[in-house]
């Protein structure tokens, strides 16, 4: 049994990273994510590590940059406004083939938009983290627990595809205080920097170059590599939980805090004799779209997208599944004001009931 | 007396700079005293973008290549994690001056202990000669075709000055590669900032003037003249700052 | 059982501590709870208000959206929030900010002041423990005992008379809450 801790959804990600591995983090205040810098300032020097508040979300994110290339498990955090500051040191990290964990607790937007919770950066997340093609795998846990595993496990998928990871969590999860179970920490050994690191730590005795520009077949063949490792995580790494699926007529589709109050939802509904279920993405990328395709259509009246951003983000990557063979609905609260466990059940039932009427 | 030969850090290639362009000087400046200081291994080399990205196919030490401006930041991230390395940033004055303005009045003040080289040539060199923060008043530049003009731009931008203001930087000053002893005491600067990073004094800051024959269109020897006429006046080389001397 | 509580009052008035030591102690006990601070983006004298969810089983939506039990601060408060109790619920309210009339026949309504009891025992800060207390006295959700080790730890850096006074402040409300016993 690992330690249990009454702890903040932020603060339960920073502890996570420190066991994790995490000895580097930069970044910039913000709302709702300020625990995270506010636990780490103090925590990460108490093992050895490193925590620079930047000047900006720009320079932070380069801070993490430089540490990653030295092989060191580096991570920042923020919310969209600074995320979207942040865009283009991910696109270089993910140009110079660094590992990075760069956290989203995000707010209502656009613009500076609302400090509130909110789900509104899923676009941002999955289809254009910065310029020029590239993504990252982005994990939306839905508690405190499963912020801590992922975060914990993060630089094991950045390290083995040597490519930045996102979380993406809204600043309701992360500001709900749950209890979590805290993994061991994870020694950290700087004789076994990356071989592709510039530490000379591991005992490199030869030139390292990291670079984020290339000559263009050079560049080509990486993009080609990078469209490889998209197709393989799909094949590999998909995460998703589906709940009262198998004879479900209306499932609803929802990921981070929407997923739980659709839950919720879901087993009332099912106390009505509803036949409703639940898809969750645990991963946004890749996508589980085998889920939601290999759903049986004959069955399926209709799948319900629930976000807490209107209108729905999700949606597009929902229908190329569906392909039409049921309709697509929505449901949807935004720019800082919270989904609720009433307002997602009759949402639902006025479909599902609507539906058998 | 000593061989004279090619300096360990640099690649046994030609350099692709212009005819007459001093960054290759600069460069080979900074790795003949990592030789004298025999930092070879340990160095590592944050390289900005502009000309500068060049260092890339001619510097054979530790490279990493970062974003427009951000060197300092990056810089910070290498040298807060891995101490025991030498760690400069070689930046021109667009990266450095402009876009990369916060990164280095942020990483000089909170005295990170690295070393920046300033190349200024007061101008944006391999995007075609536009104005840069430190082009000189009625200069001529691409954007700025009848001469730089304060009324509308401004005024150059003297980072020594700036930097020196600072409480953290620990060494700050200028020096113009265009003659034999500002070449002389520039390699005496970048050494100087070089041993106090290596004995953990902090920030140090090395502002060399440069040239850019090709967007000032000018022949070389016509930019070590103008130089003198023009740049020299302006951003007056000297020490900014020496806060070990201080102490002495 | 699953019971919702939503603190509400203003920045200053110790909602949120209350909230977190609630939550805390019903995971001492071994529940399942969550808590969820929401602040406006006032430092201080702002709105406040938190949701406590207590449950015996892992709590699936931290969200509702009626509560039980509504603890209102002031009249700001109260008029923002008196719909959002369940029918059936527990509205309790700070008698020495609230003097007007509560408009909801169809909650149980416990007025008491807690702010004018808190200062009798010595210090305003303890209002919001004394709204725990009769939150215990009435309902039970926890157990006096393990809100006491909460405080214990809570202040164990404080000087013993600060412990002392919130326990002091706990059994008032307790008092208050056993007048108005939830079968």
């Amino acid at each position: 049994m690992g330690e249990k801790r009454f702890m903040k959804g932020n603060e339960a990600i920073a502890e996570a990273a420190v066991r994790g591995g995490c000895r580097f983090f930069a970044g910039y205040p913000i709302t709702p994510q300020n625990e995270i810098p506010e636990y780490l300032s103090w925590r990460l020097p108490e093992v050895g590590g490193v925590y620079v508040q930047g000047e900006s979300e720009i320079s932070s994110v380069n801070m993490v940059y430089g540490a990653s290339a030295m092989g060191t498990r580096a991570m920042t955090s923020s919310s969209g406004p600074g995320i979207s500051l942040k865009a283009e040191g991910i696109s270089y990290l993910a140009a110079a083939m660094l590992p990075a964990l760069v956290v989203n607790i995000s707010r209502g937007g656009p613009g500076l938009g609302s400090i509130q919770p909110a789900q509104s950066d899923y676009l941002q997340a999955t289809k254009a983290l910065g310029h020029g093609g590239f993504h990252c795998m982005v994990f939306a846990p839905n508690s405190a627990q499963e912020a801590v595993d992922t975060v914990y496990e993060a630089w094991e998928y950045a390290e083995r595809d040597r490519n930045p990871v996102l979380v993406l969590m809204d600043g309701c999860l992360g500001n709900i205080m749950e209890e979590v179970e805290l993994p061991p920490m994870k020694e950290v050994i700087p004789e076994e920097a990356p071989e592709w690191s510039l530490s000379r730590r591991n005992g490199r005795d030869y030139q390292g170059n990291i670079t984020p520009i290339y000559t263009e077949p050079i560049l080509e063949g990486l993009n080609a590599m990078a469209g490889e490792m998209y197709k393989a995580w799909e094949e590999d790494d998909v995460k998703v939980e589906e709940f009262m699926v198998d004879d479900a007529e209306y499932v609803v589709v929802a990921y981070g805090i929407a997923s739980r109050v659709s839950k919720e939802a879901v087993l009332k509904l099912r106390e009505e004799g509803y036949k409703v279920g639940l898809i969750r993405p645990i991963t946004l990328f890749p996508f589980p779209k085998k889920s939601i395709h290999d759903l049986d259509y004959s069955r399926v009246k209709g799948i319900i997208d629930v976000e807490m951003t209107i209108p729905a983000q999700m949606r597009d990557d929902i229908e190329l599944q569906v392909l039409e063979r049921c309709p697509v609905y929505e449901y949807g609260r935004s720019g800082g004001c919270l989904l609720d466990d009433d307002g997602v059940y009759e949402a639902i039932k006025d479909i599902v009931a609507g539906g058998e009427a | 007396m000593a061989e004279y030969k090619r300096a360990s850090l640099l690649a046994d290639s030609p350099s692709g700079y212009c005819p007459g362009c001093l960054h290759g000087l600069a460069t080979k400046l900074i790795a003949e005293v990592i030789d004298d200081l025999g930092q070879a291994d340990n160095s590592l080399n944050v390289i900005s973008v502009g000309c500068s990205a060049l260092n890339l196919l001619y510097w054979s030490g530790d490279n990493l290549s970062v974003a427009h401006g951000r060197a300092p930041a990056a810089a910070t991230g290498i040298k807060r994690t891995n101490p025991e390395r030498l760690v400069f940033a070689y930046q021109g004055d667009g990266d450095l001056a402009a876009i990369g303005l916060a990164e280095i009045m942020s990483a000089a003040n909170r005295g990170e202990n690295f070393t920046v080289i300033f190349a200024n040539n007061q101008t944006y060199g391999m995007t075609g000669g536009q104005m840069a923060p430190t082009t000189l008043i009625g200069q001529k530049t691409t954007t700025s075709i009848y001469g730089r003009d304060p009324q509308t731009t401004g005024y150059p931008m003297k980072m020594c000055e700036l930097i020196s203001t600072l409480e953290a930087p620990v060494f700050v000053a200028r020096y113009a590669l265009n003659s034999p002893k500002g070449v002389n005491d520039a390699r005496k600067g970048i050494k100087k900032a070089f041993e106090l990073q290596l004995a953990g004094k902090g920030f140090t800051f090395i502002e060399l003037l440069t040239n850019c024959p090709t967007n000032w269109k000018m022949s070389p020897m016509q930019t070590l003249e103008y130089m003198n006429t023009n740049t020299i006046p302006y951003f007056k080389p000297g020490i900014y700052k020496d806060k070990e001397a201080d102490v002495k | 059982m699953k019971q919702s509580f939503v603190f509400t009052g203003s920045g200053g008035q110790g909602i949120m501590s209350a909230g977190i030591t609630l939550a805390h102690t019903a995971i001492d006990m071994g529940k399942h709870a969550t808590y969820l601070p929401e602040y406006g983006p006032e430092q201080r004298g702002g709105s406040a208000k938190c949701t406590v969810v207590i449950n015996d089983d892992t709590i699936v939506s931290p969200l509702p959206r009626m509560c039980d039990n509504l603890i209102v601060m002031n009249e700001v408060a109260l008029a923002k929030f008196i719909d959002d109790v369940k029918p059936g619920g527990v509205l309790l309210a700070n008698a020495s900010r609230i003097k007007g009339e509560i408009e909801r026949d169809d909650v149980r309504v416990i007025a008491a002041p807690v702010d004018d009891i808190a200062l009798e025992i010595g210090d305003p800060r303890v209002a919001n423990i004394i709204l725990l207390g009769i939150l215990i006295g009435a309902t039970e959700i926890v157990s006096k005992e393990t809100l006491i080790e909460s405080l214990k730890d809570k202040f164990k850096d404080k000087k013993p008379q600060v412990l002392e006074m919130n326990i002091k402040a706990l059994n008032s409300g307790i008092e208050i809450g056993e007048q108005h016993k939830i079968n």
